[in-house]
């Protein structure tokens, strides 16, 4: 059932990414919903579940981009992996705290990509474009995962039974 | 579970995921044909959803342009009208130098790219990414005859190549994007050389392989500013089909030509395409470079005399 409400969100994402995304842009930056799924896959989830929503999100988004594929969901799996590994403790359950991960993240993410794409062969992704689609798409996220946590913590509920999450705090933050 | 041991067991899962990967990765390197069918497999199967979802979220795309572009909108307006009144001006020239094309061609029998069939198409987005500028999704696939490599034009000249094909849409690499190469003629000198796209500047277009500078910077050897550039014979596309028109002419080092071009299409800016329904050869056939491609070298007395830079004056 997790992974049938995983799948719906993810595909939700896309559908978001590739209709309303195209037009909805900021400064001519998209937001990077793949990623904000990622990275609520791995705040929610936990460094053991996380990793695998977030692989999966990354190589859905792979598909569509005309990069090689695989690239998406190394960065996507290790984000997720980090931000769920951090400790419970340094986690307070606020919405604002959430919103800060998420843009941090997500720069991350975006200037992850780029570096990767480059040392594979890509030519154009690093300059001062970079950084305004990390910083840009990072603010865009943070404003969007107000909306998508819900659905993302809905989604990566824990199975009836199971309280806590892998890396010792509950599942279901936020 | 001991923390330790939940640690461990999620690390050994996070290093399994990252092989997954590497594997996938190197499989696409390698053009392994089932990823390359099961990716168009998958964006098969979300085309109705993300069909549906445009249907019913377009408004909101609509209203973000008229509220965010409408200055862009009106300056583009301006623009358009700017240019009809010119080609208003320059129709006629243009219908006898075509028909003196036509002329020519049927008088040494050289293949033309209006000869060949066309299926036209609805560019249904731009880039869905940050970083895949130069790509645009076409609602035409396989099922309507396309393949990958075959020439995307519109009335203007060339647009791009067919990148991706999927059943019902398919991804066309665009003409500005700098790892698109393409084999281009020089109308006025009849020179051909390779170009790509200029990286940030989408309405640009440079060809920096294959003319020379001439000794002691002729400037009658050189391409004439505003004459036409268009893909070469022997090009991995239909030859003859306008990129767009010499804008500027240097050399860095005294020895290579840099032509720059302005690109007849609007990249950033199409609504609808034609694809040409040619098969693109696999490798561009190594044949002696024919400096003039309108007129065949046994009926041109001018490539007799001694060769110039660029080859000779059509």
């Amino acid at each position: 059932m997790t992974s049938l409400r995983v799948a719906l969100v993810c595909v939700i994402a896309i559908s978001l990414q590739l209709t309303v995304f195209v037009d909805v842009r900021i400064l001519g930056v998209a937001p990077e919903m793949l990623a904000l799924v990622a990275i609520l896959a791995g705040y929610y989830g936990g460094p053991q579940r996380g990793p695998a929503v977030a692989f999966a999100a990354g190589l859905l988004w792979d598909v569509y981009l005309p990069t090689h594929l695989g690239v998406s969901s190394i960065i996507f799996a290790v984000a997720a992996y980090a931000i769920g590994s951090v400790e419970a403790g340094l986690f307070r359950d606020s919405r604002a705290q959430l919103a800060a991960v998420v843009v941090a993240s997500t720069m991350a993410i975006v200037v992850s990509y780029a570096l990767a794409n480059e040392i594979l062969g890509e030519r154009g992704l690093i300059d001062t474009r970079m950084l305004k689609v990390a910083v840009v798409s990072g603010i865009f996220n943070g404003v969007l995962s107000f909306a998508a946590a819900p659905l993302v913590k809905w989604a990566m509920a824990a199975p009836r039974g199971a309280s806590s999450g892998a890396a010792g705090f509950p599942m279901a933050r936020g | 579970m001991p923390p330790a041991r939940r640690a461990g067991r999620s690390r050994y899962r996070l290093a399994l995921l990252l092989l997954t990967a590497v594997t996938l990765l190197s499989l696409d390197f390698r053009g392994f044909g089932p990823i390359e069918s099961a990716q168009s497999g998958v964006r098969d199967v979300i085309q109705p959803v993300t069909s549906l979802v445009d249907t019913v979220l377009s408004p909101i795309g609509n209203a973000w342009n008229a509220v965010f572009r409408y200055d862009s909108v009106e300056a583009e307006n301006a623009d358009l009208r700017r240019q009809l009144d010119e080609l208003r001006g320059d129709s006629i020239q243009v219908e006898a130098d075509r028909a003196a094309f036509v002329r020519l061609q049927q008088a040494v029998d050289i293949r033309f790219g209006g000869d060949i069939p066309t299926v036209a198409a609805t560019v249904l987005r731009g880039e869905v990414g940050n970083f895949d500028t130069g790509v645009v999704t076409i609602d035409k696939g396989s099922s309507s005859g396309l393949k990958p490599d075959m020439a995307v034009v519109t009335g203007a000249g060339f647009v791009g190549r067919l990148s991706r094909v999927d059943r019902t849409t398919s991804t066309v690499e665009l003409v500005s994007d700098p790892s698109l190469i393409v084999g281009v003629r020089m109308v006025s000198t009849g020179g051909v050389g390779l170009g790509h796209g200029v990286a940030g500047r989408p309405k640009q277009f440079v060809i920096d392989q294959g003319p020379g500078w001439p000794e002691g910077g002729d400037p009658t050897l050189l391409p004439r500013i505003g004459s036409a550039v268009v893909t070469a014979t022997g090009s991995r596309y239909p030859a003859e089909i306008p990129i767009g028109t010499v804008a500027d002419v240097s050399t860095p080092d005294g020895l290579a030509m840099v032509v720059t071009v302005d690109l007849s299409n609007d990249v950033t800016d199409l609504g609808f395409v034609s694809v040409m329904i040619d098969v693109a050869p696999d490798e561009v056939p190594l044949l002696p470079v024919v400096p003039s491609t309108l007129v065949p070298i046994e009926v041109d007395p001018a490539q007799n005399s001694p060769s110039t830079v660029g080859g000779s004056t059509p």
